[in-house]
């Protein structure tokens, strides 16, 4: 068979070394992804086993069934989970309010210094994020640590809703909108029917985004947070730092509860792309 | 089409009420605080801080750890990911989709996470060590999580992901008609890979440096957990500020953190399409 059959047939893999390396870089690519998750599977055998290996007299070894167990961590932890609740139900609706209008103008109707707010708002994700905080405690530490923190996760979310949506946007034909604006539509009912409806797979993959992302969020987050207003991130941190491994596996299952639906949802999505920027 | 344009151009004062929201609250959240913090850290008494934190050692060792391991991880990241950032844009087998899924897992883990599972793994009785001395009577590993080799793995774990997304996409817009015409004409797997290969992707391979390095920069949660004997930045803010009440410090830190994950930023985004 010669080379230039290549470009004709499928490629199949070849033989001899071809192949070897092919599967070389398979089994290379499941051992990733088998050390990846090796962590996560402990962890939640630590949560739902009653083993005894981590020490007989730690709390741990007292409430060993899970039951009991995940009941005493929402008993500690459950305000930590409604605040961080209620965070996301505040910071997604939010971030797609501001994020997905300045989408659209900066794809459909740039005007002057658009280009350099959108670079500005980019940005933001490469600013560590105990920086920010540290700035947000400096300028307004007086406000309510709710809305300090809503502002926190603003900054981080916000950039990934524009890219994701303009991402979007320039995937679409803008003389859809023309064709709708000749027939005598105007531009609110251009925006309802023609624009918005296309745009509703990127607007959920944003929404996913930002959800995994809020709900995730420790470096903005952890020094605007007070006891009293408390993040389930920065409680995390506290049951890794107080409470023994079976609590802390508990509390870490609940956290990855939604997580793990979110991030198949934004792979379903294609949403891999944008999912760069993502601080750790 | 002039018609189409004209009338966009018409609509602009449209699009600048559109990025109203926007604007406004990049200027309060993030502009002023960050301006303020400017003023305060560039005035007399952040002068003084400035000097006091590049002249103690305590400081400038937790910038070199941050830089160094940042660079590190993000090197090692781009090493371990790309092998299979390849197989998942070009191959195909049967289990690609649950590998893709178990190695972009991490992604949304916040750091203190992170940290956790390096102590499941590494800790002092850790899953490795424990199954080490089952298998050999010595418990390999035994502590580890807490040694600057640990933090480093427990970076890579966030850090390959990112890494994997970034270069994926990359291999999927690879043109593969060049690479087909370059065999055709007989070059063989080598010179395509250091001819037509990494000269392609360099663009992607820089954007995916600057990605992961930034994020280690301001990785936070990690080095919370498990920093011991030594400590990165961002801990050293944290500390300065709950600790010391040392808000000057904290402040300077801040600003010398950010200028230098952005400043390497805008290096390897220099000539990024």
């Amino acid at each position: 068979m010669s080379a230039g059959a290549g470009g004709l047939a499928p490629r199949r893999p070849r033989a001899g070394r071809a192949g070897a390396a092919r599967i070389a870089a398979r089994a290379w690519t499941a051992s990733l992804a088998f050390l990846l998750v090796t962590p996560l599977l402990v962890t939640a055998w630590g949560a739902f086993s009653r083993s005894e290996w981590y020490g007989r007299r730690s709390e741990g070894a007292a409430v060993a069934g899970a039951g009991t167990l995940f009941h005493y961590v929402w008993s500690t932890w459950g305000s930590a989970l409604l605040l961080s609740a209620s965070l996301v139900a505040v910071v997604v609706p939010i971030a797609l309010l501001i994020g997905v209008p300045a989408a659209i103008a900066f794809e459909r109707r740039p005007f002057r210094g658009s280009s350099w707010l959108e670079a500005a708002t980019l940005s933001i994700l490469s600013v560590p994020g105990i920086a920010l905080s540290v700035a947000l405690l400096f300028a307004a530490g007086g406000s309510p640590r709710f809305w300090l923190l809503v502002a926190g996760h603003l900054a981080y979310t916000v950039p990934l809703v524009v890219r994701t949506v303009r991402h979007a946007l320039a995937l679409i034909d803008p003389r859809l909108e023309d064709a709708g604006r000749t027939l005598g539509a105007p531009p609110g009912r251009v925006a309802r029917r023609i624009l918005l409806p296309m745009l509703r797979p990127s607007v959920t993959l944003a929404a996913l985004l930002v959800f995994t992302v809020s709900w995730g969020e420790f470096n903005a987050s952890y020094l605007l947070t007070t006891p009293l207003v408390q993040t389930f991130p920065a409680a995390l941190f506290a049951t890794y730092t107080t409470n023994s491994f079976p609590v802390a596996a508990a509390a870490t299952v609940i956290f990855l509860l939604p997580v793990v639906p979110a991030l198949l949802a934004i792979q379903a999505l294609g949403g891999e792309a944008l999912t760069r920027g993502l601080q750790a | 089409m002039g018609r189409a344009s004209a009338e966009r151009a018409r609509a602009a004062p449209g699009g600048f009420l559109l990025a109203l929201p926007l604007l406004l609250f990049f200027a309060s959240a993030v502009l002023w605080p960050v301006l303020d913090l400017l003023r305060s850290s560039l005035g007399r008494e952040g002068g003084e801080a400035l000097r006091a934190v590049l002249r103690e050692d305590r400081y400038r060792l937790a910038l070199l750890h941050s830089v160094l391991l940042s660079a590190a991880a993000s090197a090692g990241s781009l090493l371990l990911a790309a092998i299979p950032a390849w197989v998942l844009a070009r191959d195909d087998f049967p289990g690609k989709r649950v590998a893709r899924a178990l190695i972009l897992l991490p992604l949304t883990f916040s750091g203190v996470m992170v940290g956790f599972l390096t102590l499941v793994m590494l800790g002092r009785v850790g899953a490795v060590p424990t199954v080490a001395r089952f298998l050999t009577g010595a418990p390999i590993g035994s502590g580890a999580a807490y040694t600057l080799v640990g933090l480093f793995l427990a970076y890579l774990y966030f850090e390959v992901p990112r890494a994997t997304v970034a270069l994926e996409s990359a291999f999927r817009r690879l043109p593969r008609d060049v690479d087909r015409a370059a065999r055709t004409l007989g070059a063989g797997r080598w010179t395509r890979l250091r001819r037509l290969t990494i000269p392609m992707l360099a663009p992607a391979i820089r954007s995916t440096l600057a990605i992961t390095f930034s994020a280690s920069m301001g990785s936070f949660g990690v080095a919370l957990i498990l920093a011991r004997r030594f400590s990165v930045a961002p801990l050293e803010v944290y500390t300065e500020l709950t600790g010391f009440q040392n808000d000057a410090a904290a402040g300077v830190l801040c600003l010398l953190l950010a200028a230098i994950t952005l400043v390497v930023d805008r290096l390897l985004a220099r000539g990024r399409a």
